[in-house]
């Protein structure tokens, strides 16, 4: 393979039930000018664990994520899916995004589409950094929804282990939640949408290096997805 | 990214002979339906970060235009601190949707339009782009062109996008097209991909006209599984899209919305 390609490394998570359709080209034109070299996807579970590896025809348009998971694994919990990419810089001049949709079959809730999560693996994005340097940023409806909120979180590192703090805001009380990630280890974690009688407003995720990222929401009733969106990054 | 058809220089040298303005703009797009309301999240986070100027208030404006591209009102808003939030409802419309254009103290990112039902809502960020001017002589001269091509059902391929659309038995994606410029943006529409019905769209916008365009008419929804299908946009000046995610009732029932690189 040559030197000369740039790499896109990203995650996502799947779930059981879920339609959930993969661009590895969003905006492919039909020529197919835009085009990756290589993609490779490797899938993990929540404490690591490979689970099967696969490599994909860069020309292929769409991924199943769904046949994927369920050609290497019977009975998938929650499930994260890594693509390493490899693309040329004279055929995407800005960094490439993966993009997805997902549906859960039978519910009454609207399809998401979403940017899949490029993230760096397990190091630091700017060189000499050794404090929490990356820093998103997600907020939240104040009013008292039935929906239930997460991060989910999962660290890409092929050797280091993950430290990040979740900090969620309610009308000027904080809360922190240590969060430690074994190498392609991957958690959900709750935040609550009210204490205190005060409802969530913000929520801010800081670790060394960038980790695959996602805010949740969950219809109460049944746990459908509503909301799966990336945080915004502040430094990275 | 908007995909050009003309190169990048090349491009800059034709907005210079046409007198092409681009003004910076940060923009989000609203939807409202009965039952769907929509709501702004604006905040401004990122004045934490820059010394100097991260003291409030803060004050941020926000123009909403009709999807024929009048205005529908203004907002004024007021942030008392980088870590203040202030929620604006957004009024509903007969046509239901539009995009909204944010100016404000340094207020540059990390902006969310909602939609909700009475149970649950859905975000997305908006986009810092711009909006194109075009001078009067220049309209003039488009106004010609695109009158000639649209008898051939073509428009003037100045900018286009590619976007892939999802269709199945329970849940579908539609695209909500923006033109971001003073002029009247004809954009063509053409489907490919195994089975895409076969056709092409000729959609005319209005100056800063907004647009949601049904994908049914694209792509077969009967059947089990979802459907699949790559859309070619085409638009005689710049304009941008968002998904509109919906469910089984779709554009009845409650939609998402997602923005695209």
């Amino acid at each position: 393979m040559s030197s000369d390609l740039s790499a896109l490394l990203s995650a996502t998570f799947y779930e059981e039930g879920y339609d959930h359709l993969l661009e590895p080209v969003h905006q492919r034109d039909a020529a197919a000018r835009r085009h990756l070299a290589s993609l490779d996807v490797t899938l993990y579970d929540a404490e690591g664990k490979p689970l099967g590896a696969v490599t994909v025809d860069p020309r292929q348009e769409v991924l199943d994520l769904a046949s994927l998971v369920h050609e290497h694994v019977t009975a998938p919990g929650r499930v994260m899916a890594v693509f390493d990419a490899r693309y040329d810089e004279r055929i995407f001049p800005y960094r490439p995004h993966h993009y997805a949709y997902l549906h859960r079959r039978g519910s009454p809730v609207p399809s998401l589409y979403y940017a899949v999560r490029a993230a760096l693996g397990g190091v630091p994005d700017r060189i000499g950094a050794t404090s929490l340097n990356n820093f998103e940023n997600y907020l939240f409806r104040r009013r008292n929804f039935a929906e239930r909120y997460s991060l989910l979180l999962g660290n890409l590192s092929r050797f280091s282990a993950a430290e990040a703090q979740v900090f969620t805001y309610y009308r000027g009380a904080r809360l922190t939640q240590e969060v430690a990630l074994g190498p392609k280890a991957h958690v959900e974690v709750p935040l609550e949408g009210r204490r205190d009688g005060q409802p969530l407003e913000r929520v801010e995720l800081k670790a060394v290096f960038g980790l695959a990222s996602y805010v949740v929401g969950r219809r109460a009733a049944g746990g459908d997805l509503v909301l799966f969106d990336h945080l915004f990054p502040y430094f990275k | 990214m908007l995909a050009p058809m003309l190169s990048n220089p090349l491009r800059s040298v034709a907005r210079r002979l046409l007198g092409v303005r681009r003004t910076p703009t940060y923009y989000l797009p609203w939807l409202t339906r009965p039952g769907l309301d929509c709501v702004l999240l604006l905040s401004n986070i990122e004045a934490r970060f820059k010394s100097g100027y991260n003291e409030g208030p803060f004050r941020v404006s926000v123009l909403q235009y009709d999807a024929d591209g009048s205005v529908v009102r203004r907002y004024e808003v007021v942030l008392a601190s980088s870590a203040d939030t202030a929620e604006v409802p957004l009024e509903p419309t007969a046509a239901g949707c539009g995009f909204v254009t944010v100016r404000g103290d340094r207020v540059h990112s990390d902006l969310y339009v909602t939609l909700s039902d009475e149970e649950t809502y859905t975000a997305t960020h908006g986009r810092g782009e711009f909006i194109e001017t075009y001078p009067l002589r220049t309209r003039a001269l488009m106004t010609a062109a695109r009158g000639a091509l649209a008898l051939l059902g073509r428009t003037i391929p100045a900018f286009a996008r590619d976007q892939y659309v999802y269709g199945g038995a329970d849940s579908r994606s539609h695209l909500l097209l923006m033109n971001l410029s003073n002029v009247t943006n004809r954009i063509r529409v053409t489907a490919s991909g195994e089975g895409a019905l076969p056709g092409a769209r000729l959609l005319a916008l209005p100056p800063m006209g907004s647009r949601l365009l049904d994908i049914s008419g694209f792509l077969p929804m009967a059947g089990y599984g979802t459907s699949v299908r790559r859309l070619r946009l085409e638009g005689n000046a710049w304009f941008n899209l968002y998904v509109v995610g919906a469910g089984p009732r779709d554009l009845a029932g409650p939609l998402s919305l997602m923005h695209v690189k």
